[in-house]
Order: structure tokens, then C-alpha cells, then sequence
């Protein structure tokens, strides 16, 4: 199996912090953007293509799950918390 | 129609778009019926009056207004300063160092993955979404400005 490229990983990259964007549960959303900017930071120098792409297919499972609890997040919607009220979204 | 009206009544109903008379007539002309009118006033006096408004206010039309939000036209300056903005409340951005010219990952010293956060941050500055293969090109606060400036046909 080839190795990702540079514009698959930041297309990933882009989809995950989007879709994390989505958890209307302020304490999910705050970590999984903190979550996987950190991972992504820590692998950035990675060489090995298939440690590339033991990675990418984590990243694309972990993709998987965000998107699942980001419906499930939604249909058990609760308040806002308190310092959510100065944010914008 | 039957469809309409019952917008029409629920809307009345929402606190933010109490009926005011004088603004808005002539909204939904055809939905003018009686039935309407009565129900939405048998809806309006059921509901404490607002502060500001006397019972007179109600009036025997009940209508609803629009209320649009509005925003000022977008110009090559105001769309500069609001990227330069958006920069330099990124963290790793050093303010000193940051102007409409400087390069990325040459001048500022970022990366690839600080460039994605970037882009994604003008795209929730700005309303729209920039297509991953346009959003790599974007290397500098300038070529944001020109390419903001173009999807929003804005040329002075």
C-alpha cells in the first residue's frame, strides 16, 4: 500500500479539526482540537511510510468515531456552559 | 397557504418578533385573512405587553416585520485589517513580525499544519469555505486578501 502524501495528511488534518468543531458538548470539542493538533504536531516529522500510514489509518478511524459522537453529542444537547457565553460559536 | 399562515402565527408567538404596528405592512400580502388576524390577536392578548409598548400598539392588524441582520460592504481594506486580525490572535504568530507581505513559513516561521488552522480561521471570520486545493496556495496575509476579494467580486 503506497504512503500518504503531504495534501492527504493535511486534508485529514483539515476534515478532523472541522468536524471536532461540530461537538455541541464545550469540554469534547476544546479537547479533541487540543487532541489532535498535538498528535499531529508530534508525528510531523515522521519518515517511516508505514509508520505514515499506521497513522493515517488511526487518524481516519479516530475520523470515524468524531463524526459518530458529534451526532450522538447532538441529540443529547445540553446548556451552554458558562464560559462558553462569550464565544462565538 | 395553509402552510404560511401557521408560520405566520407561530411567529407571533416568538418573543423576538412581537407585533409591531406600522413596521413591516404589506409583508405577506395574501396571508391577510381573518381567520389569521384573529388568532394571532387571541395569541397577542394572552401575552403580557412588552415594556416599551402600549396596549394602543396592538392595533386592530396584527403584522409581523422581517428583521434581516445587516452587514457593512466588505472593502480591500476593511477585508486587510480583519486577516491581520484573525493573525495575529493566532498564537503563534508574532505580532512584531507580522505584515501583509511576509511569507508563512519563510517570514513567520510556520508550518504546513498552522497554514490549514490559518485558512480555517478566515473561513470563520469570513462566512465561506475556501476548497482544500486553492487553500494551499494561500501563503501570505495578501494573497488572502486578493482571494477573499475575488469570490466577493470587491475590486477597489
Amino acid at each position: 500500500m503506497a504512503a500518504s502524501t503531504r495534501p492527504q495528511v493535511l486534508a485529514l488534518y483539515r476534515a478532523m479539526l472541522k468536524e471536532s468543531g461540530k461537538f455541541s458538548s464545550y469540554s469534547y470539542r476544546t479537547f479533541a482540537i487540543r487532541k489532535i493538533r498535538d498528535t499531529f504536531r508530534e508525528n510531523k516529522n515522521m519518515l517511516n511510510p508505514e509508520g505514515i500510514q499506521v497513522l493515517m489509518d488511526k487518524a481516519s478511524e479516530n475520523l470515524e468515531i468524531i463524526r459518530r459522537q458529534v451526532l450522538i453529542g447532538h441529540l443529547y444537547e445540553a446548556k451552554k456552559l458558562v464560559v462558553e457565553s462569550k464565544e462565538l460559536h | 397557504m395553509a402552510a404560511r399562515v401557521l408560520a405566520r402565527c407561530l411567529r407571533s408567538q416568538q418573543p423576538w418578533s412581537g407585533p409591531r404596528a406600522g413596521l413591516g405592512a404589506g409583508a405577506w400580502p395574501r396571508a391577510a385573512g381573518t381567520v389569521t388576524t384573529s388568532y394571532c390577536q387571541r395569541v397577542c392578548s394572552r401575552r403580557p405587553p412588552l415594556p416599551g409598548l402600549t396596549a394602543q400598539s396592538y392595533g386592530p392588524i396584527v403584522q409581523t416585520c422581517r428583521q434581516y441582520s445587516d452587514m457593512p460592504p466588505l472593502t480591500l481594506e476593511s477585508i486587510q485589517e480583519r486577516v491581520l486580525y484573525v493573525l495575529k490572535l493566532y498564537d503563534k504568530v508574532n505580532p512584531d513580525k507580522l505584515s501583509v507581505e511576509s511569507h508563512f513559513m519563510k517570514d513567520l516561521g510556520l508550518d504546513s499544519l498552522d497554514q490549514v488552522e490559518i485558512i480555517m480561521a478566515m473561513e470563520d471570520e469570513f462566512g465561506f469555505e475556501i476548497p482544500d486545493a486553492e487553500a494551499e496556495k494561500l501563503m501570505s496575509p495578501q494573497e488572502i486578501v486578493t482571494y477573499i476579494a475575488d469570490k466577493r467580486d470587491i475590486y477597489e
